[in-house]
Formats: structure tokens, C-alpha cells, sequence
């Protein structure tokens, strides 16, 4: 079968939790890579494309993320699997809300069971969306200002001089304003 | 308002931990006076989080972007994507479940298989003629080697036979029976008596209805035998009846002893008895006498794989071939003896007599 081809390049689980837990980017490329394939395979076979394949992966990904970084993952369960498992959970679902059929579906590896998982990170995925629209709502310069306060932990005298204010106070008067509105879109919607 | 700004700010400190300690003893203390500051310092935290978890997703799909645009998706969807044929992709599905029939298939063909094996006489008698040549392949196929060893008195040949089987006479000048297969596509064919002396001996009669052959010894040294000491049975004879043959799976006489164990032989072969008893490739064409000593059958096959399964052509048969022969082509009425000199003699005297009217057939091919 094609997706033993995996096997070489994928790095072992442990390399992969040790990496996410120290934030490092070479060990979430090595993830990234390593098992792309295997959804994209599972996508195809599918109903889906290489777009449906990337966004599904990206997902699956950041639920193990979360998941490793909250500490409860146990390495007792295979990496493989666990992936294989959400992503395939997730498509399942955009399949069923497309109303495709969900049936006869070609499976390539073993499946787990990942549904309490997957409901967290549909929480944490409404959060997201919420401040994503929230913010797209706030417009600009607001947004830029509040990502690059708070995102990109730029300093309000920083702030001052990109958006050229007088003085920090107007710019510390703006973001203050801009936070406030942020909030009110945010615990409104 | 910029009280409330500045507010914000101390809150903020306070939530990253920012304050001295004195400050943040002085700002729990207004929190806990004040209901108003206490719902904005929780307001202010909840949306910190999520906006912290959101730019920790938002960096995370960063980071994936840039793992992805090192992928070359096209050339691994090409090799991933269902393949178009429709074979290769109804194996790729039900993989499990081909395999499940498969498996289940096999078996099927190995229990049918072994029932047939176990309830019928399938086809896998074995004719009772040496092939001498064979042995050398197969111990258990029970086929032996003659060995060429010179007969002194017959210096017509000098190889050795390649098959060979048993004939009895049926009339005192040299006409004997055997079966059909053992002198089938001969090119010579010679018989040895008893004592060691070959003749030279033609088929004249074949019926391959009933497997049998009729050979007629027409070496000049011959002389004809006295009168035949057997008869042969016209009747049936029952299960039970106790049997015996002489043949010649090897050199010398070989007499064996069985039973009647059934009235009908391969496969319900009505021409035949099964007959228990041990034969051996050369056995074949051999007389199958009673007790009395009447010739009740011609031993011809063998079930394989079969112990004590034996097939005798009935002397009924035996009777109707030679009956069928016409006159002149044996020069004279084939006659049984009416009467059987064997009758009331103990079994050792009986064969001692038969002994001489029973002949090893030597066929070249």
C-alpha cells in the first residue's frame, strides 16, 4: 500500500511531543510532512481535493497540538492513529454538512476513538471564529493595532511612531477605544 | 475616560503580573470593595485567553503554511488519488473482505474435496500389471523390477521385460487367459511357467469389454500340459467366500489369500467382485479360485490408496468371452474340464497342482 511509503520520513512520536511541547518548528515540520500524505490519500480516496485535504490536515493538527500542550497525551495511543482518526473524523463531518454521503468510506489505517477530543476543539474552534470575525468587524487601524499590541507584543511607543500619533497618550487613548470595541464585538456575537 | 484608560492598563498589569506587591495588595482590595472593577478584571481575562489561544492558532497555521508550501501536493495527489481502474480500486476497498472469500473458498474446495475423497471410489484404480521400469520412480506404487537375469533355457531375449502380469492356461495346448491391459500395445510377448522356462506366446483374442486377453503359446519347444486341473464357475459365489489367487508379482509364484467382500467391484461395477486380498502390480490376470478350487474370477485392478480393495473380472464374463470367440480362431472349442480334479484336496495340494497351469506373462514394449 502507498502509505507505507510513510514510514522513513516520519519522525517517532516522542521526537513529536517532546518538539510541540518546547514550541519547536522543525519538529512541527517534520510532523507536518510526515503524515500528510496519509490524509491526503484518505481525502482523495474521498470525495475530496488537495484544498479539503490541507484544511482538514491543518485542523487535525492543531487538536493534536492542543492536545499535547494540555499535557493529557498519552503516548500509549500511536501518533499515527490519533491523526488519522480526528482527520478522518473531521471530514466525515464536512462530508455529512455538504449532505455527501458518509458511506462506504475507503479506510488505510486503524481508526481510534477521538470524539471528545474533537468536541473541545469545536469549542475552541467557535472561539476562534468568533474573535476572527470580531476582529474583521473592528476594521482598521484598529485591528492592526490591537494584533500588533497584543500579537506581535509591540510597545505603545512602537505603536506611536508606526501609526504616527502626537504623543503615547493619543496612541494609548486609541488602542484603548480600539480594545473596547474589540471586546464589545467579541462578547456580543 | 481616562481614568478608565488608565484602569485598563493597571488591570492589565495585574493580570500579567506586572504590579509590585503593594500595588496588586491595593488592587485586590478594590476589587473586592468595588463589584464593578472585580467584573472587568474577569472580562478583561476571558478575553485575553481567547485572544491568546487565537494567536497561538493563528502562528500555528503560519507555521503550517510554510510546512506546506514545501510539499509537493500535486505529485502525491497523483500518486494517491484513486487509481481510474476500477479493479485496482475494488481491491483497495474491500481488500479485507476479498481475502475473507478467498480464505473461505479455499476451504470450501478442500472440505469438497476431501468429502469426495471420503464417499466415493473415485477414479484411481491401479490395473495390476508390473511396470517394470517405473519402480525406480515410486516405492509405494508398489511396481518392482524384474531383474534381467538370463533364463539359460531361453536365450531368445536378452533384455528385460518391461511389464508384467500372470495368465492361467485354459486349454492343455497352450492357449492361456489374461487381461487385456497387461499385453496392451505389446510389441513381444513371452510367458514363463513355473519351472523357469520362456515361451513365446501371441495374442490372439482381445475383449476390451471386459479387460481380457487370450494368448496362445507358439514357441516349437512347447509341450502341451496335461489336463487342466480347474474348472471354471459359472455361478455366482456369495460375500464371505474365502478366495485365493497365485500371480507373479515377482520372479517366483506369489499365492495370496482374501475374501469376497463385495458382489461388485469399482464403482458398482456388476462385472466384478471386490475382493479382499493382497495383490501387487504383476498380480494381474491372475485365476481368483474358490476354496474348491473353481476358477470364480480374473484379478485385474486395485483401488489406490485403498488396502484389501481388489477387483476380480467374474468367471461369468470369462465364459461369455470365450464364448464370443468364434470356433476357428482358436483352432479348437475352448472346454473346460466338467470336472474338477482340485475338489476335496487340502489348499497346499491344490496349488502345488495349479501351479503348472499358472504363467508369468513377459511383455516388451
Amino acid at each position: 500500500m502507498v502509505s507505507n511509503k510513510l514510514s522513513s520520513s516520519v519522525p517517532t512520536d516522542r521526537e513529536v511531543v517532546l518538539g510541540i511541547l518546547n514550541d519547536s518548528e522543525d519538529a512541527l515540520n517534520k510532523l507536518y510532512t510526515g503524515y500528510f500524505p496519509m490524509i491526503l490519500q484518505f481525502i482523495l480516496n474521498n470525495n475530496g481535493d488537495e484544498d479539503d485535504a490541507k484544511d482538514v490536515y491543518q485542523e487535525g493538527i492543531i487538536v493534536l497540538y492542543n492536545k499535547i500542550k494540555g499535557g493529557n497525551f498519552e503516548l500509549s495511543s500511536k501518533l499515527k492513529t490519533y491523526i488519522y482518526s480526528v482527520c478522518r473524523r473531521i471530514w466525515l463531518k464536512k462530508l455529512s454538512q455538504q449532505s455527501k454521503k458518509t458511506s462506504n468510506i475507503s479506510d488505510f489505517e486503524d481508526v481510534m476513538a477521538v470524539e471528545v477530543d474533537l468536541e473541545q476543539h469545536e469549542e475552541k474552534d467557535k472561539q476562534f471564529d468568533k474573535m476572527q470575525d470580531a476582529l474583521l468587524h473592528l476594521g482598521e487601524p484598529c485591528k492592526t493595532i490591537i494584533q500588533d499590541f497584543y500579537i506581535n507584543n509591540l510597545s505603545m511607543q512602537d505603536i506611536c511612531e508606526k501609526f504616527g500619533y502626537t504623543n503615547t497618550d493619543n496612541a494609548k487613548t486609541q488602542k484603548y477605544k480600539c480594545l473596547q470595541r474589540l471586546k464589545k464585538l467579541f462578547f456580543q456575537v | 475616560m481616562r481614568n478608565e484608560i488608565e484602569l485598563e492598563g493597571i488591570i492589565e498589569d495585574y493580570l500579567n503580573g506586572k504590579l509590585s506587591e503593594a500595588e496588586r495588595t491595593a488592587f485586590e482590595q478594590l476589587r473586592k470593595n468595588d463589584p464593578i472593577v472585580d467584573h472587568k478584571v474577569v472580562a478583561h481575562k476571558v478575553f485575553l485567553e481567547s485572544f491568546g489561544e487565537y494567536a497561538n492558532v493563528l502562528d500555528l497555521k503560519a507555521k503550517m503554511d510554510r510546512a506546506h508550501a514545501q510539499i509537493d501536493v500535486e505529485t502525491l495527489s497523483e500518486e494517491l488519488r484513486p487509481h481510474p481502474s476500477y479493479i485496482i480500486n475494488i481491491w483497495r476497498k474491500n481488500k479485507a473482505a476479498i481475502a475473507v472469500a478467498a480464505s473461505f473458498i479455499l476451504l470450501t474446495i478442500v472440505t469438497v474435496y476431501s468429502i469426495q475423497q471420503n464417499t466415493k471410489q473415485i477414479g484411481s484404480v491401479e490395473l495390476m500389471s508390473r511396470e517394470m521400469a517405473k519402480i525406480k520412480n515410486s516405492q509405494s506404487s508398489l511396481i518392482r523390477i524384474i531383474n534381467s537375469k538370463q533364463v539359460p533355457n531361453a536365450p531368445k531375449h536378452t533384455k528385460p521385460a518391461n511389464f508384467g502380469g500372470t495368465g492361467f492356461a485354459l486349454t492343455a495346448n497352450g492357449y492361456l487367459l489374461t487381461n487385456l491391459h497387461v499385453v496392451d500395445g505389446a510389441d513381444s510377448v513371452y510367458v514363463q511357467d513355473n519351472k523357469g522356462d520362456s515361451y513365446k506366446a501371441k495374442v490372439v483374442r482381445t475383449d476390451s469389454q471386459y479387460d481380457l486377453a487370450i494368448l496362445k503359446i507358439i514357441d516349437k519347444s512347447f509341450s502341451p500340459l496335461s489336463n487342466l486341473p480347474y474348472r471354471l464357475k459359472q455361478s455366482g459365489i456369495g460375500m464371505g467366500e474365502i478366495v485365493y489367487t497365485l500371480g507373479f508379482p515377482k520372479d517366483d509364484a506369489v499365492f495370496g489369500e482374501g475374501y469376497v467382500s463385495s458382489r461388485s467391484g469399482y464403482n458398482g461395477d456388476t462385472t466384478q467382485y471386490q475382493v479382499s486380498i493382497p495383490v501387487n502390480p504383476g498380480n494381474s490376470g491372475g485365476p481368483l479360485l474358490d476354496h474348491q478350487g473353481n476358477i470364480i474370477g480374473v484379478i485385474s485392478a486395485k483401488e489406490k490408496q485403498v488396502d484389501g480393495a481388489t477387483f476380480a473380472i467374474k468367471s461369468k464374463y470369462i465364459q461369455e468371452a470365450l464364448n464370443s470367440i468364434p470356433n476357428d480362431s482358436l483352432g479348437k472349442k475352448v472346454a473346460f474340464n466338467k470336472r474338477n480334479s482340485l475338489q476335496g484336496l487340502s489348499r497346499n495340494k491344490q496349488v502345488e497342482k495349479i501351479q503348472d497351469y499358472v504363467f508369468m506373462i513377459k511383455v516388451y514394449k
